[in-house]
């Protein structure tokens, strides 16, 4: 060891340092670690909770009622046991078991909407930046006149018509609403990029609009297609949970939204028990700052201007 | 539709913000009086109270339109309200009543026996006409004469010693009303919508919406003048669409509403707590007032595979009453072990059932259960019952109206999943549910209290579930009766012994034992199933009125969407 190893960097010189590794790697900034780590947890306490925890509690009639949470007293003077450390609602369903279930479900659904609506809006999109023309002219039309639509009106409609639906086919009815924002978006991009060198060198190489599109252009588009991708799953969630506020979700399955709109209809608010909504919300604000979190990086890693110097 | 209820529950928050602005105007809020609606009004337009709809529980019968009597729930009296009394024949089969004199419409005409003989007649002749209290008058009533003017003779089909009790007493949530003959002759009764309505009551309509009605009092009220009762203390009667629990407690608790709809325990104490001036019908545990409504699990008996009574059966051994009651009751009621409501007066009928060994027990047999749907050829696969590929699956309809209906349902859901039956629960909004649901038979399984209206005599429940009243799916059921649609042996000799104790004089020893005999078939088959009694918690504010009916003011019990709230009305009195 010489002693050489030993100076400690100057301040100016850590600094640097740092600046470098940042720009060396701009996946690793603290607001991306942040919100994949909260959104990692809520996922975390779906899997480790199913391995610790009787989720038979989610069902109505297997706990008794509004119990609260550990070292709370409820209005009836009842205080909180550890056999439902969070408590119970008024159905008799135990809280702890109703998020372990329903905070995954409801990340699930905003997961699998935005998958599929961001598919359709890739697709979409780049054929009608690349393309051109008439493929042009409708798939623009068609989505600015679906922007125009308010899908919580739509899904509302359709919802009450299915009656009790599952959550992958809440997720396809979302996702009918998630892909044109998406589509517009990266026309827009393809549109720009197709003036770009490299794509008219492809074009002159002979390589197949597939190709070009697929294989050219798109890696260049990932950070801003995550981006894109995680602005439409907080859509989502949000669009679900208003559907399952008003009662129209699953019925059965646990969801954050399902358990604030029986918490509401019960009149849990009157009877102050906080935890029946209060921590489905918390969770609720927990999965939003994660998304908006991870927006916020991404936006970083797409455009190197918005990262700090400090 | 559940939206609906939320969006109306928030609009009535807006309208009810508004009551303190807009209609302070003319009337103050110390001169008001607010009950609370469970529906929508989906036709405000329209006060044809004999075609379907909203259009006599949001005031129409609780302030204008008078029923003839009144029975009071704490006396076994018969009130005479329009009439003052009436005799019968020996046999039961010959009723003249005698009408109050000097009552009139408020348009100024008289009320008399033209009036009830035309609307009768009209109940009569229009075969198009749906309401339960028309077709009951149409299936009882051969002819109907007008003696002098305050005096009318029935002549009837069969004999029936509750014929008065039964249409004109509002024995249970209403009665025949009679309607002006100077407005509605020459009407079609099937279409007419009766806009400006008029009534007999000491108010008249002022306005409606699909949230709430108003009704405004009659200084010149015919009652007044005659000196039969004093003006109602209230000038304005608003019934209000309160929305869900929430909403309701919420208005209680700011005194924006003066008597509110079921809720739940939990959320009365809560109430209470916040707002010492709210009462119930007991002022402690449990509150509520037991209603004469048992609630019962009502099966489509045309649908596979629920039309095999023994799934039927099966579904029965799986129901725990006990959990419904801890659950949905909060422990304020108890289960039911027949289909009658568990009053003193009903005791000698329960019990000869349950002698007779066709009583049903609080706990679930699920096993038992279970053995009879493997019987039927069902093997369990995972989770759920199959058969030839098809999993054991059923629909249960419930009105969302009131926690204490979905959470019911939410737990015999639970129970039957468990059981191995993929069960779900259809919510549906109250007017839909009675209006779309119930009687056209739309529905596998649905909640209901269709087997009510015993109070004192077996028949009133038991004769609603004749063959008679049988009429396929998508037709409505004659006044919500036999909507399982029972038929076949079994129904047809229940009905028969059904219909020779409809033929005897009320206290006849016979009864009870005829009663058991005729339950053989419905504890065989289980058109439907009996699960607990019902208990209406309604929270009551006398901030701004006081002499609500409680148990210790019993004149008569506190079911304010009933035809008897004229009683409440007059009994109201301004709290300084």
């Amino acid at each position: 060891m010489t002693s050489q190893d030993n100076v400690p960097l100057t301040r100016a010189q850590i600094r640097q340092a740092k600046r470098i590794k940042r720009f060396d790697n701009p996946w690793m900034n603290p607001k991306l670690i942040w919100g994949a780590g909260l959104l990692l947890g809520i996922i975390f306490l779906g899997i480790i909770g199913r391995f610790i925890w009787d989720l038979d509690l989610v069902f109505t009639g297997s706990s008794p009622l509004k119990l609260p949470p550990l070292g709370f007293e409820n209005l009836r003077g009842q205080s909180g046991v550890i056999d439902h450390p969070i408590g119970t609602d008024g159905g008799g369903r135990d809280l702890l078991a109703l998020i372990i279930v329903g905070a995954p479900n409801t990340l699930f659904v905003g997961l699998l909407a935005s998958f599929i609506g961001m598919s359709i809006g890739i697709f979409l999109g780049f054929s009608a930046g690349f393309l051109g023309g008439r493929t042009d002219d409708v798939i623009r039309v068609g989505a600015d006149v679906m922007i125009t639509i308010p899908p919580l009106l739509i899904l509302v409609v359709f919802q009450s018509a299915f009656g009790d639906v599952t959550l992958t086919m809440m997720a396809l009815l979302i996702a009918g609403f998630v892909w044109q924002s998406p589509t517009r978006l990266i026309r827009a991009q393809v549109l720009s990029m197709k003036q770009s060198g490299y794509v008219q060198m492809a074009q002159l190489s002979g390589a197949s609009t597939g190709h070009i599109m697929f294989r050219e252009m798109m890696p260049n588009l990932v950070p801003y297609l995550f981006g894109s991708f995680i602005a439409s799953v907080t859509t989502s969630i949000v669009t679900a949970v208003g559907l399952e506020v008003l009662g129209l979700g699953p019925q059965r399955i646990p969801t954050l939204g399902r358990t604030i709109y029986e918490a509401i209809n019960a009149g849990a608010l009157i009877q102050n028990l906080w935890w029946w909504w209060g921590i489905p919300t918390l969770l609720l604000a927990v999965i939003f700052i994660g998304l908006l979190l991870i927006n916020l990086g991404l936006d970083e890693v797409s455009n190197p201007r918005l990262r700090k110097l400090s | 539709m559940k939206l609906k209820t939320t969006l109306l529950a928030s609009s009535a928050l807006a309208f009810a913000a508004m009551a303190g602005t807009a209609f302070a105007q003319d009337v103050s809020r110390e001169n008001t009086v607010i009950f609370d609606l469970d529906r929508t009004i989906q036709d405000p337009e329209n006060f044809n109270w004999m075609t379907p709809g909203t259009k006599r529980m949001h005031g129409a019968h609780q302030t204008m339109w008078e029923p003839l009597f009144i029975l009071n729930y704490g006396t076994g009296a018969l009130d005479p309200w329009l009439a003052t009394g009436f005799e019968s024949n020996a046999e039961s089969s010959e009723f003249t009543i005698s009408l109050r004199d000097g009552v009139e419409w408020s348009d100024g005409e008289a009320f008399n026996a033209d009036d009830v003989v035309f609307t009768t007649n009209l109940a009569m002749t229009n075969e198009e006409i749906s309401s339960r209290e028309a077709s009951t008058i149409r299936s009882q009533v051969a002819t109907v004469e007008k003696i002098d003017d305050l005096t009318v003779k029935f002549t009837l089909n069969n004999p029936n010693p509750r014929f008065i009790v039964e249409n004109f007493g509002v024995r249970i949530f209403g009665s025949f009303l009679i309607m002006p003959e100077h407005i509605w002759s020459g009407e079609n009764a099937a279409t007419f919508t009766f806009n400006l309505p008029i009534g007999t009551g000491p108010y008249t309509f002022s306005s409606a919406a699909s949230n709430r009605a108003i009704w405004d009092r009659n200084d010149d009220w015919w009652g007044a003048k005659t000196g039969f009762m004093d003006l109602p203390a209230p000038q304005r009667v608003i019934f209000l669409e309160s929305g869900g629990e929430e909403s309701r407690a919420q208005l209680m608790a700011s005194n924006q509403l003066d008597a509110a709809q079921n809720v739940t325990i939990g959320t009365f104490e809560a109430i209470q707590a916040q707002n010492p001036n709210v009462i119930a019908w007991h002022d402690g545990y449990p509150y509520a007032a037991s209603d004469p409504c048992a609630r019962q699990l009502e099966i489509n008996t045309t649908v596979a595979p629920w039309d095999n009574a023994n799934m039927r059966r099966a579904v029965a051994h799986i129901i725990d009453r006990n959990q419904i009651v801890n659950v949905a009751y909060e422990g304020t009621t108890e289960a039911s072990r027949t289909m009658f409501a568990q009053y003193g007066s009903m005791a000698p009928f329960i019990d000869a059932v349950v002698e007779a060994g066709y009583g049903l027990p609080a706990a679930a047999d699920t096993a038992g259960g279970q053995a009879l749907i493997e019987a039927e050829g069902w093997t369990r696969d995972g989770d759920y019952y199959t058969k030839d590929g098809e999993t054991l699956s059923v629909n249960i309809h419930v009105n969302s109206a009131s926690t204490e209906y979905t959470r019911t349902i939410d737990v015999i859901v639970e129970q039957l999943q468990r059981a191995g039956v993929d069960a779900r629960a259809v919510p549906v909004e109250n007017g839909v549910f009675w209006g779309e649901v119930l009687p056209f038979g739309g529905f596998e399984m649905s909640y209901s209290w269709l087997s009510c209206g015993s109070v004192n005599e077996p028949w009133a429940s038991m004769g609603r579930y004749t063959v008679k009243d049988v009429v396929p799916v998508g037709e409505r059921s004659p006044g919500f009766n036999n909507t399982s649609r029972w038929d076949g042996p079994g129904a047809e000799a229940y009905s028969a012994i059904v219909d020779d104790i409809a033929s005897r004089q009320l206290g006849d020893p016979e009864v009870p034992a005829l009663v058991a005999e005729a339950y053989q078939y419905l504890d065989a088959e289980m058109p439907f199933i009996p699960l607990a009694q019902a208990a209406k918690l309604l929270p009551m504010n006398t901030t701004y009125w006081t002499g609500w009916p409680t148990a210790d003011n019993y004149y008569n019990h506190p079911f304010f969407w009933w035809n008897h709230t004229h009683q409440i009305i007059h009994n109201l009195e301004p709290a300084n």
